[in-house]
C-alpha cells in the first residue's frame, strides 16, 4: 500500500431487511422474511457516501464496494454504484452460507487482500454495526485480520494525508469526541454522521442500472479455505430462537370507570411498592 | 510458562476503566459471572484489569466477586487504544485459557471484543441479555435480541475458547459488593513502545455532561403521546417530585423533544430502575426491551389496547395530563407530611 | 455539461400502461428509459386484485412460460348483495373456468409489478426507480422533447415521452392535454387490506379444493352504507384482499372516513368469520379515475402520449384497468414506433395512437359505460334501498311463517311500494338499461 497511486477507498456493505418492516409469525414463532423489502445497511450507506465524499476532496481516486452476500445482495452494490462507487464485487456462494462474525471477517480480510495486491487500498470503511445483527464485530475483526489501524464509531474524517500516510479521524465516545492520528490504512467503522447522503444524480442512477457487480465465489478468482468458511469457520452457532415472552403484566385500571382519586391511590400504592418514595433528587446522574 | 492446570474453568470479566473510573457494567458481569460460576462445577470467577497506574482498582473487583485479577499496567495502556489493549489481552487469554469471558457491550467493549475474539480465533456474541450455563453440555448460553429486537437468540460457542460475550449495561442486575473480600493480583509483565502504536490521540472534546438514565433508580418517560416538548416540564416535575429523571421513547427523540441521551430502547438505553412510568408511550417491542427489566411499571395511556399494559404492573387508562399532575400534588403532599426528605 | 441524456422514448412510471409501453418499444429496437418514482415498480401501487389475462397475452404471448407471479386463478365469481343483517350470494362457478392460463387472476401489485417491469427490462428497456419526474420539457413551440426529475442533473430527452403516470394526472395536465385536476364527483377512492391467512384455512372457509382455485367477490349495499360503491373481497395465494371504494364526493357528504368504512365492512357479521385470525400485513388507498369515456384526456400532444389511469382509462363496472392500461401502453408503445419510423413526432402523426384504440375494447367498453357514474351518482337506491329489499324479500320468502303465500308476495309488494313507488322503479329499470347500454 503506498502514496503514488490515487486514494483507494475499500467500503464494506450488508444488504439487510428493514427491521422497521419485520414481523414475526405468531403461531411458529419465526421471521416472516417474506415481503420486508432489503435495503443497504443504512450505517453502510453512510460509509460509501463517505468514500465518495473523502474522493471528491482529494480530486480523485477509486471506492470498490464489496458484500458478502446472496445473489439477491447486487441490488445493494448497485445502490452504492449510484452513489458514487466505481467498482462493486458480490462474493457469494452457498458455502458461505451460515457464517458468524469470524467466518466473514476472514471472507472480507481476505478479499481485501486481493484488492489491495490489484491497487493498494488506503482506507477501509465498514458501518458501525448492520442492524439485522446488531453486532458491530465485523469491522474489528477484519482490521485484526488485515492488521491495520481500527477507529471505531468514526464521526469526521479531519485530515487525510495521502503522501505522508497520515490521518486525522474523529469518533465518538462516551465522554464525548476523541480525535485521533492514525497511519494509513486505516480501517473505520463509521456513524451516520460520516457524511450525509446526498440524493444521486441520474446519470449516476443510469450507469449503476446498466453496471453489472463482479462475482466472486468461494473459489474463483480467489480460493478462500474451506475451513475458515461458511458453518465451517462459524464457531458459533444458533442452540435456539424464540420471540421474547412478554412480562405479565399486573391490573388496568381506569380514570373514566374508578374517578381520578381511587386511581391516584392505586398509583400511590404501587409507587410504595417500588421503594422509592426515600431517594435523594437527582440519583442516577452519574457526574 | 504457565503452570496451573488449564483444567480449571476460569470465567473472566474485563474490568473497564477509564480515567480511574469503572464503568458500572464491570461489577454487573461480576455479578453474572457468579451466578454462572454456580452452574459449572470447579469454574473460578477472575477479572482482567488494564491500564496505567489502576493496581489500586483491583480491591473493588474483588468485593464484586473475583478471587483475581489479572493486572497489565503499562504507560501505553494509559488511554483506551484498540492496538495495544487487544494485543495485551490476547497475550493473556493465550497463556490462561479462561473458559468464558464476558465484556461490557459499551463503545470501549465492543471496539476491543471483536479484537479479541479474531486474534484468539473464537466466537464472540455480542450485545447479550441474558446468560445462562447450558446443563447438558456445561457451555455458555448466551442469548441476544435480533432482527429490531423482535427475536430472542440463544448463541453457543461449543468448541472454541473462550466463550466470548458482551453484555449490555443495566440488563443484567448489580450485585451487592462484600465489602472486605480479598484476592490474589496476578502482574503480567507486557512489552510493547509507544513508537509501535499507529494512532495516537491528539485530543478529546468533552461534550457536555451526559444524563446517565441508565442508573436511574425512579424514570418518568414521556412518548409521542405527550404531545410536545412543553409537556415534559410536566415529566420533569414529577420526576423532580421522586427523585427520578426524565426519559423517552425514539419518537420524541426524533422529534426533537428530548436529547438522544435520554431515549430508552433498543437504539437507546437499557435502564432498570425501581420505578418506570410510561406516559403516552405506546409501549413497541423496540420500547419495551429497554425498560421491562423494570422492578414496577406504571403505564398511562388513553388507548385501553395500548401494548404497555401487557407488562404494566399498574396500567391507568387515562389521560395523562389529568393524571400526572394529580400524581405530582399526591406525592409532594405525601412528602410534606411526616417523609421528610423533600 | 456534456451531452444531454438522450434516448428514443421516455416512459413515466412502471404500472401496467408504463410498462407494456416500454416493452412494445424495446422489443421494436427503441433505447428506452422507464422512470418511476417508487423504490421497485409496484413499491406502492395498489389494487383490488382481479388481472385479466388476455391484454398481457397480446404484449408478451409467451408470459405464461416466464412464471408470472399471479396468486391463484380465478374459478368462482359474483356478487353479494349485503343488508346491514344478511346477503343474498349470486356466485357463478364453471367447469370451464377450470383451464390455465386462466382469463383472470388474483394478483399482488407488489409482486406482480416488479416480474413485468424485469420483461421490458430483458426486453433491453433501462429502468430507473426511486425517481420522480417533477416536469415535462418542451422546446420554443411547446413540443414536449424529455422530462425533468427530482435527481441532481436529472434531465432525460426524446423525441417521444409516453406519460403513464396513474391516477394524480400532473404530467398530463402539464402536456395540457386535460384541463384539471379531476374533480372529486368523477374519481373514487378506494381502501384495501391485505390479509394473511394459511393457504389450508383459506380454503376451506371460501370452499375451493386447493392453490389452483379462487374466487373473486364485488359486494354492494352495506358494504358501502347503501351509498354507490363497492366492497370486494379476492383470494390471494395465502391471503384475502379485501376493500371498499366510492366515490370522492360520497365520502365528502356523508362525512365518511374510508379506514372506517372497510373497518365496519370487515366486522360485517356474514364478511368477519371469514377473516377471523388473518393479520393485516398490508394497508393502502388509492385513488380510480372515473371520469368515463365523455371527460377523457386528449390523448396524444406533439412529442407526447398518456396511456391507462391517467387517461381515465378505467371500466369501473367491471373492475377493469390493467387490461386497459396494457392494452393502451402497447398501442401508445407501437404508435412510438412508427413514429420513429416516420421521424414525425407530431400530435397530428401521434392521433393515430387514439385511432387505433378506438377499435379495441378499450375505448369501445369506455364509450359503452359512458353514463355510468353519473348513472349511479343520480341513482343511490339501486346500492342502498334495492339490496335491502332483496334481502328482506328473501327472508320473508324463506321462512314459513305460516301465512299463505299469496298474503306474503303482497306484502313484498307493499314492502316495495313503501320504499318506493312503482313508476320509480320503473324509471329505475330504464336508466340502468341506458347506462349499460351506453
Ligand atoms: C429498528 C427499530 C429500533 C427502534 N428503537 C426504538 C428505541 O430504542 N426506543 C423507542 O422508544 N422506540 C424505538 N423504535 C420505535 C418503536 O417501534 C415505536 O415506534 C416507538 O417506541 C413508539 O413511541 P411512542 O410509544 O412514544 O409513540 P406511539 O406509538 O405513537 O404511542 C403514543 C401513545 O400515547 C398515547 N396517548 C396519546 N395521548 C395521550 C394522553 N393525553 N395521555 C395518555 N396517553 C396518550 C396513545 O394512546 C399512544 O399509545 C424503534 C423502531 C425500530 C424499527
Ligand atoms: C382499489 C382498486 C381496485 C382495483 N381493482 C382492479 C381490478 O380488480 N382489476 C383491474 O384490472 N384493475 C383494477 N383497478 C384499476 C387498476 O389498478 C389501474 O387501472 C391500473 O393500475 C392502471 O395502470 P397505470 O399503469 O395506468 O397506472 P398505475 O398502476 O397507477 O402506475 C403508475 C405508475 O407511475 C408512477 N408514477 C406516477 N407519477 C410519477 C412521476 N411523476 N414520476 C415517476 N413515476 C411516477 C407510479 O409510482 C406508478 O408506479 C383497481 C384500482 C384500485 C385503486
Ligand atoms: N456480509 C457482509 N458483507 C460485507 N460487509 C459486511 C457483512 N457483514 C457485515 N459487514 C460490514 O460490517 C459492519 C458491521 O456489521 P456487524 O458486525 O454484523 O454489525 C456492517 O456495517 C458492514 O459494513
Amino acid at each position: 500500500m503506498n502514496g503514488d497511486n490515487p486514494m483507494h477507498a475499500v467500503v464494506a456493505i450488508k444488504q439487510v431487511p428493514d427491521t422497521s418492516n419485520v414481523r414475526i409469525d405468531p403461531e411458529t414463532g419465526t421471521l416472516i422474511r417474506e415481503g420486508v423489502p432489503a435495503i443497504v445497511n443504512p450505517y453502510d450507506i453512510h460509509a460509501v457516501e463517505a468514500a465518495v465524499q473523502l474522493k471528491e476532496r482529494l480530486g480523485g481516486g477509486k471506492v470498490t464496494v464489496i458484500t458478502m452476500g446472496p445473489p439477491k445482495a447486487a441490488e445493494a452494490l448497485l445502490e452504492c454504484v449510484e452513489q458514487g462507487a466505481d467498482r462493486a464485487i458480490l462474493i457469494t456462494d452457498r458455502k458461505f452460507g451460515g457464517a458468524d462474525t469470524l467466518a466473514t471477517s476472514y471472507v472480507l480480510a481476505r478479499a481485501i487482500e486481493v484488492i489491495n495486491a490489484e491497487l493498494p487500498v488506503d482506507i477501509i470503511f465498514f458501518g458501525k454495526q448492520a442492524i439485522d445483527g446488531d453486532t458491530a464485530q465485523v469491522g474489528p475483526g477484519v482490521a485484526t485480520r488485515l492488521n491495520i489501524p481500527l477507529i471505531t464509531y468514526a464521526v469526521a474524517i479531519e485530515e487525510f494525508d495521502l503522501a505522508a500516510r497520515r490521518a486525522v479521524v474523529h469518533r465518538r465516545v462516551e465522554q464525548g469526541i476523541e480525535v485521533l492520528e492514525t497511519t494509513l490504512p486505516v480501517l473505520l467503522t463509521v456513524e451516520k454522521e460520516i457524511a450525509p447522503v446526498r440524493h444521486a444524480p441520474l446519470p449516476r442512477l443510469i450507469a449503476a442500472a446498466r453496471y453489472k457487480p463482479e462475482v466472486w465465489t468461494a473459489t474463483a478468482p480467489v480460493p478462500f479455505d474451506p475451513q475458515q468458511i461458511g458453518l465451517k469457520g462459524s464457531p458459533t452457532v444458533v442452540g435456539k430462537a424464540y420471540t421474547p415472552s412478554p412480562r405479565s403484566g399486573g391490573e388496568v385500571i381506569s380514570v373514566a370507570a374508578l374517578g381520578l382519586d381511587a386511581v391516584v391511590a392505586r398509583a400511590m400504592a404501587v409507587i410504595e411498592q417500588a421503594h422509592v418514595r426515600n431517594l435523594q433528587p437527582g440519583t442516577g446522574v452519574v457526574s | 510458562m504457565n503452570a496451573e492446570q488449564p483444567t480449571i474453568p476460569r470465567i473472566w470479566v474485563f474490568v473497564e476503566q477509564q480515567e480511574h473510573q469503572v464503568h458500572p457494567v464491570s461489577w454487573e458481569l461480576l455479578g453474572a459471572a457468579k451466578r454462572l460460576s454456580a452452574d459449572l462445577p470447579g469454574s473460578v470467577v477472575e477479572a482482567v484489569l488494564l491500564g496505567h497506574q489502576v493496581a489500586d482498582l483491583a480491591p473493588q473487583a474483588f468485593q464484586y466477586g473475583a478471587s483475581r485479577v489479572y493486572l497489565i499496567d503499562h504507560p501505553v495502556l494509559e488511554i483506551y487504544r484498540n492496538m495495544p489493549y487487544a494485543v495485551a489481552v490476547s497475550q493473556l487469554v493465550t497463556e490462561y485459557r479462561p473458559e468464558i469471558f464476558l465484556i461490557g457491550a459499551t463503545t470501549l467493549g465492543r471496539d476491543l471484543a471483536g479484537s479479541i475474539a479474531t486474534r484468539v480465533g473464537t466466537g464472540l456474541t455480542a450485545d447479550c441479555t441474558e446468560l445462562s450455563i447450558d446443563p447438558a453440555n456445561h457451555i455458555l448460553a448466551a442469548t441476544r435480541p435480533t432482527f429490531g429486537g423482535n427475536l430472542m437468540a440463544t448463541i453457543l460457542c461449543r468448541r472454541h475458547r473462550p466463550q466470548m460475550a458482551t453484555v449490555r449495561p443495566r440488563v443484567l442486575p448489580m450485585p451487592e459488593p462484600v465489602p472486605d473480600a480479598t484476592g490474589e493480583v496476578v502482574h503480567v509483565p507486557f512489552d510493547m513502545r509507544e513508537e509501535d502504536v499507529p494512532v495516537k490521540r491528539l485530543r478529546l472534546i468533552r461534550a457536555e455532561e451526559q444524563p446517565n438514565i441508565e442508573y436511574a433508580d425512579v424514570i418518568v418517560a414521556g412518548g409521542r403521546g405527550v404531545g410536545g416538548p412543553e409537556g415534559f416540564a410536566l415529566l420533569q416535575e414529577l420526576a423532580d417530585a421522586l427523585g427520578g429523571m426524565v426519559a423517552a421513547s425514539r419518537p420524541v427523540v426524533d422529534a426533537g423533544w428530548m436529547d438522544a441521551s435520554r431515549q430508552v430502547g433498543q437504539t437507546g438505553k437499557t435502564v432498570r430502575p425501581k420505578l418506570y412510568i410510561a406516559a403516552g408511550i405506546s409501549g413497541a417491542v423496540q420500547h419495551r426491551v429497554g425498560m421491562s427489566g423494570a422492578d414496577v411499571i406504571l403505564a398511562i395511556n388513553t388507548d385501553p389496547n395500548a401494548p404497555i399494559f401487557q407488562i404494566a404492573t399498574l396500567g391507568i387508562v387515562g389521560d395523562l395530563y389529568e393524571v400526572i399532575p394529580a400524581l405530582i400534588r399526591e406525592v409532594k403532599g405525601q412528602s410534606y407530611d411526616g417523609q421528610a426528605h423533600l | 455539461m456534456t451531452g444531454r441524456l438522450t434516448f428514443d422514448a421516455i416512459v413515466v412510471g412502471a404500472g401496467p400502461a408504463g410498462v407494456a409501453a416500454a416493452l412494445t418499444m424495446a422489443r421494436g429496437g427503441l433505447n428506452v428509459i422507464i422512470i418511476e418514482r417508487g423504490r421497485f415498480a409496484g413499491a406502492k401501487n395498489l389494487f383490488g386484485g382481479v388481472f385479466y389475462t388476455h391484454a398481457l397475452a397480446d404484449v408478451l404471448p409467451d408470459y405464461w412460460e416466464r412464471k408470472p407471479p399471479f396468486e391463484r386463478p380465478v374459478t368462482e365469481q359474483g356478487y353479494w348483495m349485503l343488508s346491514p343483517d344478511s346477503v343474498i350470494r349470486v356466485m357463478h362457478k364453471s367447469e370451464r373456468y377450470q383451464k390455465e392460463p386462466a382469463d383472470a387472476y388474483t394478483v399482488l401489485r407488489a409482486r406482480f409489478d416488479p416480474w413485468f417491469a424485469e420483461q421490458a427490462v430483458a426486453a433491453g428497456a433501462l429502468l430507473i426507480t426511486r425517481t420522480t419526474v417533477t416536469q415535462l420539457l418542451k422546446d420554443e413551440r411547446g413540443r414536449v422533447i424529455g422530462v425533468d426529475t427530482d435527481r441532481p442533473e436529472g434531465k432525460v430527452y426524446a423525441p417521444v415521452v409516453i406519460i403513464a403516470e396513474g391516477v394524480n394526472n400532473l404530467l398530463t395536465q402539464q402536456a395540457g392535454l386535460i384541463a384539471s385536476d379531476l374533480p372529486p364527483k368523477y374519481v373514487a377512492l378506494a381502501v384495501k387490506q391485505y390479509i394473511n391467512l394459511p393457504a389450508k384455512e383459506l380454503q376451506a372457509r371460501f370452499g375451493l379444493s386447493g392453490p389452483r382455485e379462487g374466487v373473486a367477490i364485488d359486494v354492494f349495499g352495506d358494504a358501502t352504507l347503501g351509498l354507490p360503491g363497492t366492497g370486494f373481497i379476492y383470494t390471494d395465494q395465502s391471503g384475502i384482499s379485501i376493500g371498499v371504494g366510492m366515490l370522492l364526493d360520497e365520502f365528502v357528504t356523508h362525512r365518511l372516513r374510508p379506514y372506517e368504512v372497510l373497518e365496519r365492512f370487515k366486522n360485517h357479521p356474514v364478511v368477519r368469520p371469514y377473516l377471523e385470525g388473518g393479520e393485516v400485513r398490508e394497508y393502502g388507498a388509492h385513488l380510480i379515475p372515473e371520469m368515463g369515456y365523455d371527460r377523457m384526456p386528449k390523448l396524444a400532444g406533439d412529442g407526447v402520449m398518456v396511456a391507462g389511469d391517467a387517461a381515465g382509462m378505467v371500466d369501473a363496472l367491471h373492475r377493469e384497468g390493467t387490461n386497459l392500461a396494457i392494452t393502451a401502453g402497447k398501442i401508445a408503445g407501437e404508435t412510438a414506433l412508427a413514429a420513429h419510423q416516420a421521424g414525425d413526432f407530431s400530435a397530428a402523426f401521434l392521433s393515430r395512437y387514439r385511432q387505433s384504440l378506438e377499435g379495441t375494447f378499450v375505448l369501445q367498453d369506455m364509450k359503452q359505460y359512458r353514463r355510468m357514474t353519473d348513472f349511479l351518482e343520480s341513482s343511490p337506491q339501486f346500492m342502498g334501498t334495492y339490496v335491502n329489499l332483496l334481502n328482506e324479500a328473501a327472508l320473508r320468502y324463506f321462512t314459513a311463517h305460516g301465512i299463505p303465500k299469496r298474503t306474503m308476495e303482497h306484502e313484498i309488494l307493499k314492502m316495495v311500494r313503501e320504499r318506493r313507488s312503482f313508476t320509480g322503479v320503473a324509471w329505475d329499470m330504464l336508466k340502468l338499461m341506458r347506462a349499460m347500454r351506453g
